[in-house]
C-alpha cells in the first residue's frame, strides 16, 4: 500500500536534489532547471497531502495549480534577463556576472 | 494503488532528476527534465487527480522544456562546465540536510486516498480561490509582457 510518506519522503528527495543543482551548477539556465525541480517537489508533496488528507479536495491541487502558474511565469522573466546577460557578456555563467557594471 | 508503480515511477524520477542536476551537456540536462516532469504528471495520475497530471503534462512537460532548449541554442550554452569542488561539497552538505529535516516525512501512514474530479477542482477554483485566479492571470499577462520587453532588441 503506497502511503502518504512515500510520496512526502519522494517529494524530500526531489527537495534535495534540487537544492544540489541550484548550489553546484555554473550555467545560469541550469540553475533556472533547478529551481524548475525544485518548485515541482513543493508542487507534488502540496497535491499528496491534498490527496490524502483533505476532505475538501480542492485546497491543495489549486496550490499546485498556483505553483506552475508563478513556475512558468518566472521562469520566462529570468530566461529574458538571461538574454540579456548574453548580449550584454558573451556567456551566462554566474562568473560572468559577478561585477554590478560590466 | 500498486506499491511496483509507485517505485518505478519514483526510481525513473530521481534517476531523470539526476541527471538533469549533474549533465554537463545542457541539451540532455533539458530533456532529463522533460521526462522527469512527464512522470510526475504519473504521479498526479496516481494521487487521483487527472486534471493536474494534464495541466503538468501540458506546461512542465512540453511548454517549459521547449522554451528551456530555445534558450539553450539562443545563448550557445551546450556544455555548462563542471562545479567546482567546494560547490559539491556545498552542495552535498545542503541535500543532506534537507533529507535529515524531511526523514520524518516517512511516518505519515495514512494509505486512503481521495480523488479529485476535475468538476470539484474547477468549482473551487471559481469560488474559494476566484481572488487568486484572476490575480494569477494578470501575473502571466505582467510576465508576457516583461518577457517580449526585456528581450526586445533595442533599436539603434
Amino acid at each position: 500500500m503506497v502511503t502518504l510518506g512515500h510520496f512526502l519522503l519522494l517529494a524530500g528527495i526531489l527537495l534535495a536534489i534540487g537544492l544540489y543543482g541550484v548550489l553546484t551548477r555554473r550555467n545560469l539556465i541550469a540553475v533556472l532547471m533547478s529551481v524548475e525541480i525544485l518548485l515541482n517537489a513543493a508542487a507534488l508533496a502540496f497535491v499528496s497531502v491534498a490527496a490524502y488528507r483533505d476532505p475538501h479536495l480542492f485546497a491543495g491541487q489549486i496550490f499546485a495549480l498556483f505553483i506552475i502558474v508563478v513556475a512558468a511565469a518566472e521562469l520566462s522573466i529570468g530566461f529574458a534577463i538571461l538574454l540579456n546577460v548574453y548580449r550584454t557578456h558573451g556567456v551566462v555563467d554566474s562568473d560572468a556576472i559577478s561585477e554590478m557594471r560590466g | 494503488m500498486s506499491l511496483t508503480a509507485f517505485y518505478l515511477l519514483a526510481v525513473f524520477i530521481i534517476a531523470f532528476a539526476v541527471v538533469a542536476v549533474t549533465a554537463t551537456n545542457m541539451v540532455r540536462a533539458a530533456f532529463s527534465l522533460a521526462v522527469t516532469f512527464f512522470l510526475i504528471a504519473g504521479l498526479y495520475l496516481m494521487l487521483g487527480s487527472p486534471t493536474l497530471a494534464a495541466i503538468q503534462f501540458m506546461v512542465n512537460a512540453s511548454a517549459i522544456p521547449i522554451m528551456t532548449l530555445f534558450i539553450i541554442m539562443m545563448t550557445q550554452s551546450r556544455t555548462t562546465p563542471t562545479p567546482r569542488l567546494w560547490q559539491m561539497v556545498l552542495g552535498f552538505i545542503a541535500a543532506a540536510a534537507v533529507l535529515g529535516f524531511l526523514r520524518a516525512a516517512v511516518e505519515h501512514g495514512e494509505s486512503q486516498t481521495t480523488a479529485a474530479s476535475t468538476a470539484v477542482l474547477g468549482e473551487g477554483l471559481l469560488s474559494a480561490a476566484l481572488l487568486p485566479f484572476e490575480v494569477a492571470s494578470v501575473l502571466l499577462l505582467l510576465a508576457m509582457v516583461g518577457a517580449i520587453a526585456l528581450a526586445r532588441r533595442r533599436a539603434g
